[in-house]
């Protein structure tokens, strides 16, 4: 336990060291930059607020990418499963607005899900029935799905003045509404930390997140003990997509209200560094997401006051996975058991990325 | 002279080889015999160059050898020949002999010239070649053999070692092969024969050196021992072998039917062929058979891991919630998952998985107490339920499988090549607990399927023959390795 | 019209192709790497950067094969020296390489929108070939790299399949424990290929920059590595398949600029979305990995 939580801090540790480097080849300071991001996600209540604002569809997409990693499913395409999913919300929510409330949410809410659903499905039936590889096609599909936005924005979604390519805002009561205003605390951040608490009980207290678990970690054993791959694989992939389709959605009735161009910065690949910094755990993905969402949030002002572009984040996001990898190789375990003892903790992502075989 | 002076290594924890001494002189067979464990497939790896000892060295003609390198072992003249097969399935057999030593190594490839020599090399041998072109995919295991002895002698080396080459060949087939190593020690080599098959040992080797966990505990010759000897210094202790004449004279009724149980693979062609047999309560019947002829898909079958083509698999115990277990072989590749817990490795039995779920919530304080009651019954080694099975050595780890199947409270047990890899105690102790199981008051059903007709012989009642994907009885007073051996090489090779 | 057309595919694949060939040497070698990406958008970048900045097309080129190699050296020190999962670290590979060209980017050319340009390398007719009618044009009038890209092609099947260090690559990928006990040394031939392919990737990002655009946008790469994955898939590991399947999607991505021209009621999203559509539809007819080398994406790790 204690070695799980201390291997990401060294992560980030070494990260810091590794990006003061590419700061200094900047001509930046990497001391104004560690402060102006700190102060940009902390430095006043409405900065933190808005760090969990920004953290709330990291948590989304972070728990897709951590539920199918853990099956050995690299679902690379939480952006573009988040993507429809906002696209399905932001083209039911203007048509919501006779309904009640809790209806109005309930039916826009959903909507991400199925659009999120269909996408990630798609890539797992390919996977499953037709042997091909989750990891490209995700990656096609975010490009699908990053046009399918263009093309509804600038034509059938488009809002009637035609005057901006948006589309048409959602109905009133379709948005999720602020608490607490000016401040933008919303349900669904709620909702987020209930989706933690769920997807860790189906992972770790469920007989079919056992399955996922061992099909993740060896998928001979797991076919030899019955269970069925291709169905799980397909489920697996289809609940990850809902989970980025409801994080869409949740972004929309909540921040965005209407649909445009680029609305995820990057949110599905920032999951990936976001799942492994939690190990995987949907727990951890809650600390996770902050630390990466305080990280958005500050990028903002270390441009403003530091001349540093906010792709910096990226850079950092990138060496973080790196770096949590390199310490899980088993040239560390010999000094891993020195400290922690010989309870042979296993490495964050199953390492064989188990290839689909015919 | 092939020299090892003091050779010591540890993996982790585990101290493989404590200050070995080795000595193998030209023109001798010697063979190093020792329990699986016993350290004798990591000396050879240090000799061959895969391994890096800790400490000592190894000298050949007085030159020492570049340690960890594999490319300084074979241009200094050592050849192996390894255990788990070293040859690359989908290139053709001319294409792995071109990475042995028939290459002249520069100007163009040239793969005729290299299939050539090896035709002539292997004619001199009495080898048989495959068809021209042919992938090594489809060979059979014994085929296998002759082509990885084939490219290591192709090194034209001084110091052949094999590690087991005869685990895998069907008795016929053992005859030629040690006239094939009595070849070549004639030649001047040096061969050095690693195997825990002590007969083998005494008719073959010239000299033998007996390892025990790491150590060499005995240098002597055929002359001078016995199998009862060689097995005594292996163990330390006499192993009192289960009493095997405890064979109850009637069995009970059938609780495991096979009918006509077929299997044809994607591309059509029949793995196994209408195979039909039972196997009763309180008996143990043994499938003997060479690797590859159908016995892993067998298991695939019964473990429910595969539907058959056609056929049936039937339990016919009235007993509400009879269960067949099976043990898969290979247990790291199947049977364990090597990064979850032990009792996470219990559960994936999904009759036991069943038992701590409930509405598909799983109990998972319910399955750690089942898996502390079976550590403790079993005596499996493990610092507890939480220890990741990885850490396990690999004893302990068949231990928390044979567990596993038995902590369903099964009606039949299937079991495949489970001793393999096992030392001589843990053996017994397999032995041991599959008679209690099948002549003991629950009058279980055994199947062990296996490549040992040792073990076979040892403690099983009726033996059926599996070859191609057919099964046939034997008579039961059938017990001669020699005519069973010959039913098992069927009409392959 | 359709010359025009045929042209552009064959501009278009060559990057692509020439990705796809590193790909490939790669691959055989056991490894996939996803941070393929990442390594062209390098390779794009620095060309640019170094182009612009000292005047040389030469050393731009250069330049783009040396970042191409120093993202694939970082890929390989984590998959090949400390045997890590494959797909998590090309992927955070390339979204390194996404985040450090953007940042440099910013830095060196910033937001005012200024247009750097260079001048695209110049086109090389060959002779009386080029006037052939149709086939002249689309065959015979490209620059360097392009003819380089389809050269190289069948240079590397022979290589691949015919040589001794073709063999010795094919083992690796095949199965490395093997490879090592004979002495082939399987970590440096890994390493070898990588950096050969990191090259490769790198000079056809700068195609991408330097023949190509004429100049940098971010992410300009824009999935063309992804897309070179699936072409090695697609051609099922073999050089001429590889060939056959760049072209095809060089076509899809041809099409966009032809069909916008035309004005059709199309949206113009489904032909920007059209190489990436067809990519997956080709997968799903032809994605097997039955092809794929046995031990493809399995670390290894010499104990």
């Amino acid at each position: 336990m204690l070695s799980s939580i201390a291997k990401p801090f060294a992560a980030l540790a070494l990260a810091a060291a590794l990006i003061s480097i590419v700061l200094a080849a900047l001509g930046a300071s990497p001391l104004g930059v560690f402060a102006a991001l700190g102060e940009g996600a902390f430095g006043s209540w409405y900065a933190c607020v808005d760090t969990v604002v920004k953290s709330t569809p990291l948590v989304f997409t972070g728990l897709a990418v951590a539920l199918a990693f853990s099956g050995a499913l690299w679902n690379i395409g939480a952006d573009g499963q988040l993507t429809i999913g906002a696209i399905a919300a932001g083209a039911i929510g203007p048509h919501l607005g006779n309904f009640p409330h809790p209806i109005a949410i309930a039916g826009i809410l959903a909507a991400g899900c199925l659009g999120g659903a269909v996408w990630g499905g798609l890539a797992g039936w390919l996977r499953a029935r037709r042997d091909v590889n989750e990891v490209i096609s995700t990656i096609m599909l975010n490009f699908v799905a990053v046009q399918a936005l263009s093309w509804v924005v600038h034509g059938p979604l488009m809002e009637p003045s035609r005057a901006y390519p948006t589309s048409s805002p959602i109905a009133r009561a379709a948005q999720l509404e602020f608490y607490f205003a000016p401040s933008r605390i919303n349900l669904g951040m709620l909702l987020a930390v209930v989706l933690a608490a769920v997807c860790y009980l189906l992972l770790f207290r469920t007989g079919a997140g056992f399955e996922l678990r061992a099909m993740g970690r060896n998928r001979r054993a797991a076919t030899f003990f019955g269970v069925r791959i291709p169905a799980l694989t397909f489920w697996v992939m289809t609940l990850s997509g809902a989970l980025a389709g409801l994080g869409g959605a949740v972004q929309v009735s909540a921040i965005s209200h209407r649909l445009y161009e680029k609305l995820s910065p990057g949110w599905g690949f920032e999951a990936i560094a976001v799942a492994l910094v939690a190990r995987l755990n949907p727990l951890g993905i809650i600390p996770a997401a902050i630390l990466f969402g305080a990280l958005d949030n500050g990028s903002q002002a270390m441009q403003r006051t530091q001349g540093v572009s906010p792709e910096l984040v990226q850079v950092i996001q990138g060496l973080v996975i790196l770096i949590i990898l390199a310490f899980d190789t088993p040239a560390w375990s010999a000094v891993r058991e020195q400290i922690f003892g010989a309870t042979g903790e296993a490495a964050a992502v199953p390492p064989v990325a188990e290839m689909p075989d015919a | 002279m092939l020299r090892a002076n003091a050779i010591t290594k540890r993996f982790g924890r585990t101290l493989a080889l404590d200050a070995v001494d080795f000595q193998a002189l030209p023109g001798e067979i010697h063979a190093l015999v020792g329990e699986n464990g016993a350290g004798k497939t990591t000396l050879m790896n240090v000799l061959a160059g895969s391994l890096a000892a800790d400490h000592g060295e190894a000298i050949l003609d007085g030159l020492p050898l570049q340690a960890g390198s594999p490319r300084a072992a074979l241009a200094a003249g050592i050849a192996a020949v390894h255990q788990s097969p070293m040859l690359f399935e989908r290139m053709t057999w001319e294409e792995n002999l071109a990475l042995g030593g028939f290459d002249t190594g520069t100007g163009a490839l040239d793969l005729d010239a290299i299939a050539a020599r090896a035709r002539s090399l292997g004619a001199k041998l009495g080898f048989e070649m495959p068809p021209d072109g042919a992938t090594v995919e489809n060979r059979s295991v014994a085929e296998r053999v002759r082509l990885e002895v084939l490219r290591a002698l192709s090194f034209n080396p001084r110091v052949l070692i094999l590690d087991e080459p005869t685990s895998v060949l069907a008795p016929s087939q053992l005859a030629p092969f040690l006239d094939l190593l009595r070849n070549l020690r004639g030649e001047g080599r040096i061969v050095v024969l690693i195997t825990h098959k002590l007969a083998e040992a005494i008719a073959v080797a010239d000299r033998i050196t007996v390892l025990r966990r790491g150590r060499v505990v005995a240098r002597t010759t055929p002359a001078e021992t016995s199998e009862e000897n060689l097995a005594g210094l292996m163990i330390g202790e006499i192993i009192a072998q289960p009493a095997l004449s405890a064979t109850p004279s009637h069995s009970g009724a059938p609780v495991l039917q096979i009918e006509d149980l077929t299997l044809d693979d994607h591309t059509g062609r029949r793995i196994l062929d209408r195979l039909s047999f039972r196997v009763a309560a309180g008996e143990i019947v043994g499938i003997a058979g060479v690797d590859g002829n159908g016995q892993t898909e067998l298991v695939e079958l019964l473990a429910g891991a595969r539907q058959p083509s056609s056929g049936k698999i039937k339990l016919l115990d009235g007993s509400p919630g009879a269960t067949m277990a099976v043990i898969p072989q290979n247990r790291d590749l199947d049977g364990l998952i090597l990064d979850m817990r032990l009792w996470e490795n219990l559960i994936l039995a999904r009759r036991l998985r069943e038992q701590v779920t409930s509405h598909g919530w799983l109990n998972a304080s319910h399955a750690i107490d089942l898996c502390r009651e079976l550590i403790d019954r079993f005596r499996i080694r493990a610092p507890g339920p939480e220890t990741t099975a990885g850490a396990l050595s690999g004893g302990n780890r068949q231990r928390l499988e044979v567990a596993r199947a038995f902590a369903s409270r099964p009606k039949v047990i299937v079991a495949h090549n489970i001793c393999r890899g096992l030392d001589l105690a843990a053996t017994a102790e397999v032995h041991r607990t599959m008679l209690d199981f099948a002549f003991g008051p629950g009058r279980g059903a055994v199947l062990l399927i296996s490549s040992d007709l040792d073990e076979l012989l040892a403690i099983c009642g009726r033996l059926l023959i599996i070859s191609r994907g057919k099964i046939r009885e034997t008579d039961p007073g059938e017990r001669d390795p020699q005519r069973l051996g010959l039913l098992m090489a069927g009409a392959r090779d | 019209m359709l010359e025009a057309f045929l042209i552009s595919s064959i501009t278009m694949a060559t990057p692509i192709l020439l990705a796809a060939l590193g790909e490939l040497l790669v691959e055989e070698s056991g490894v996939i790497n996803i941070g393929i990406e990442g390594a062209m958008l390098a390779g794009a970048f620095a060309a640019l950067a170094i182009a612009y900045f000292s005047g040389s097309t030469a050393l731009g080129l250069g330049g783009g094969v040396a970042a191409g190699v120093a993202i694939n050296a970082i890929f390989a020190v984590l998959v090949v020296n400390l045997a890590v999962n494959q797909v998590v670290t090309g992927t955070a590979v390339s979204i390194l390489a996404l985040g450090l060209t953007g940042v440099f980017y910013r830095k060196l050319f910033g937001v005012t929108g200024k247009a750097f340009m260079v001048a695209p390398i110049a086109k090389i007719p060959l002779g009386p070939l080029a006037r052939i009618p149709l086939l002249g044009p689309v065959l015979f009038n490209h620059n360097a790299l392009v003819y380089f890209t389809f050269i190289l092609a069948p240079a590397l099947w022979y290589v691949i399949a015919h040589t001794r260090y073709g063999l010795r690559l094919r083992a690796c990928g095949e199965r490395p424990e093997a490879a090592d006990a004979l002495g082939l040394g399987v970590i440096a031939i890994r390493w070898q290929a990588l950096v050969v392919s990191g090259a490769m990737t790198g000079l056809a990002g700068a195609f991408l920059t330097l023949a190509y655009a004429g100049t940098f946008v971010e992410n300009i790469s824009a999935g063309r590595g992804f897309v070179a994955l699936s072409v090695v898939i697609v051609g099922r590991w073999n050089s001429w398949g590889l060939v056959a399947a760049s072209v095809l999607f060089g076509a899809a991505m041809a099409l966009q600029f032809g069909l916008q021209a035309l004005g059709t009621i199309v949206p113009y999203q489904l032909f920007l979305a059209l190489p990436y559509a067809l990519t997956l539809v080709v997968l799903a007819g032809f994605g097997g990995q039955a092809a794929a080398p046995s031990a493809l994406g399995e670390p290894y790790r010499r104990d």
